[in-house]
């Protein structure tokens, strides 16, 4: 996963349902760097809660991504961040070069 | 393989598969030793019993020298012996950061001891370990479901010889210990069907470590999250700067910043980040034999007042009374 445009990372999740999976695993896969490039809000609800995960990610550029993790696998989400991840990476060579 | 032994095809053929003389000449011969009547075992001594396997080494489900059953044991025997464990998420420690943390623990934890120098000191058997999640999931449910049939008494092992352990491995008997440990086929068979059972499963994914206590002791829990998952609204203050430099570290707080506290298991119960706080918050022994000695001596005190009162409001009536007569005495 491109993550070097990510400016914002919240999640909240119970890791006691199976949903969870795909926020922990989003947060396991930054770099170890992480906190120094972007802001990382991470917060784990109690095990009897009845209150839905979620996970929002900024970029640089302004652009907000909201998943939803009872419905996104780790997969669908990796996808669609690169997929942004990519124009950006394409636009900054173009006004690189 | 055939070319490199420089066989042709048909001999090899004829070679694999017996030729019809040779099939007719194996089944006279199965005849003839059907036909004719056992041999008297007085002429011939029966061969001893192969050894399928050395006594040490007892047949297990996995090969015993790949690394996950020996994690698989580790973890077993962890999971048996530990009544409190915390479970984490670590999102990409690094080592210097690992270093860093289990440092600051092991300071945190001896301080403990040194407060608390009637109960055993934990610093040193206290650990914070990184896990295989898929392994441990499987050792937690042979810790938690498994239960090995006891071993038979000695009458009983004498009684049927055949189940002894060198003669054969094809039929197991359950009664055997050696075919009953953790990594054992019978053991694998009994828990299969509680997979997914465990209402810890659901965290067993992702990156984990382990933190594991050899007794529950609140104080020194309480230590080590105010380490590891610092929270200051839940009475868990992270240690200040003057008390622990080292804790103010840049590779401890970006440790630590990458930990997180998923649940735990605490004398076989489930538990979540509340119950974790819940246990740290509770006072220990020291604190509960503090709480009945002051409640104790409260009773005291009340029962000394209570015995008091009768006899001191006596005496305030009696002087009351003289004061009175005293006073109508100096009229008169």
């Amino acid at each position: 996963m491109i993550t070097k445009h990510l400016s914002e990372v919240t999640t909240k999740f119970n890791p006691f349902s199976k949903q969870a999976k795909t926020c922990r695993i989003f947060l396991a896969t930054l770099p170890a760097n992480a906190r120094q490039t972007m802001k990382i809000n991470s917060k784990v609800l109690p095990r009897d809660t009845d209150a839905k995960s979620e996970l929002k990610i900024k970029f640089k550029d302004g652009r907000e991504m909201q998943f939803d993790p009872d419905k996104h696998s780790i997969k669908d989400v990796a996808e669609e961040v690169d997929r942004h991840s990519r124009v950006l990476n394409r636009q900054a060579e173009l006004a690189g070069s | 393989m055939s070319p490199r032994l420089g066989i042709c095809r048909d001999c090899l053929r004829k070679i694999r598969s017996p030729s019809s003389s040779t099939k007719r000449y194996l089944a006279a011969a199965a005849a003839a030793t059907a036909t004719t009547p056992a041999a008297p075992p007085s002429f011939e001594a029966q061969p001893p019993p192969i050894a399928r396997f050395p006594r040490t080494q007892p047949p297990s489900h996995k090969p015993p020298e790949f690394r996950k059953s020996q994690l698989h044991r580790q973890y077993t025997s962890l999971l048996r012996s530990t009544p409190l464990l915390l479970l984490f998420q670590h999102s990409n420690l690094k080592s210097q950061e690992w270093v860093s943390i289990r440092r600051e623990l092991s300071i945190a934890l001896s301080k403990v001891d040194e407060t608390y120098p009637q109960t055993p000191p934990l610093a040193d058997s206290t650990k914070l370990q990184i896990i295989q999640a898929g392994i441990f999931e499987s050792a937690l449910r042979i810790a938690e479901y498994y239960k090995p049939p006891p071993p038979p008494s000695p009458g009983d092992s004498l009684a049927t010889p055949s189940s002894s352990p060198e003669s054969t491995n094809a039929t197991p008997d359950p009664s055997n210990p050696i075919f009953t440990h953790a990594l054992s086929r019978h053991a694998h068979d009994a828990v299969y069907k509680f997979k997914n059972a465990h209402p810890l499963t659901p965290l067993l994914s992702g990156p984990l470590a382990v933190l594991t206590f050899p007794t529950v002791s609140p104080p020194h829990l309480k230590a080590a999250l105010s380490i590891l998952a610092p929270d200051k609204q839940a009475g868990f203050p992270a240690p200040t700067r003057r008390a622990s430099p080292g804790y103010y570290d840049g590779a401890v707080q970006a440790g630590v910043a990458k930990m997180m506290l998923l649940g735990a298991r605490v004398e076989g119960r489930v538990l979540d980040q509340g119950g974790v706080q819940w246990v740290g918050g509770l006072e220990g022994m020291e604190g509960l034999r503090a709480q009945l000695v002051a409640l104790l001596g409260a009773a005291g005190a009340n029962l000394v007042g209570i015995l008091e009162g009768a006899g001191r409001s006596v005496w305030l009536t009696m002087e009351g009374r003289r004061g009175l007569l005293e006073e109508e005495e100096k009229k008169e």
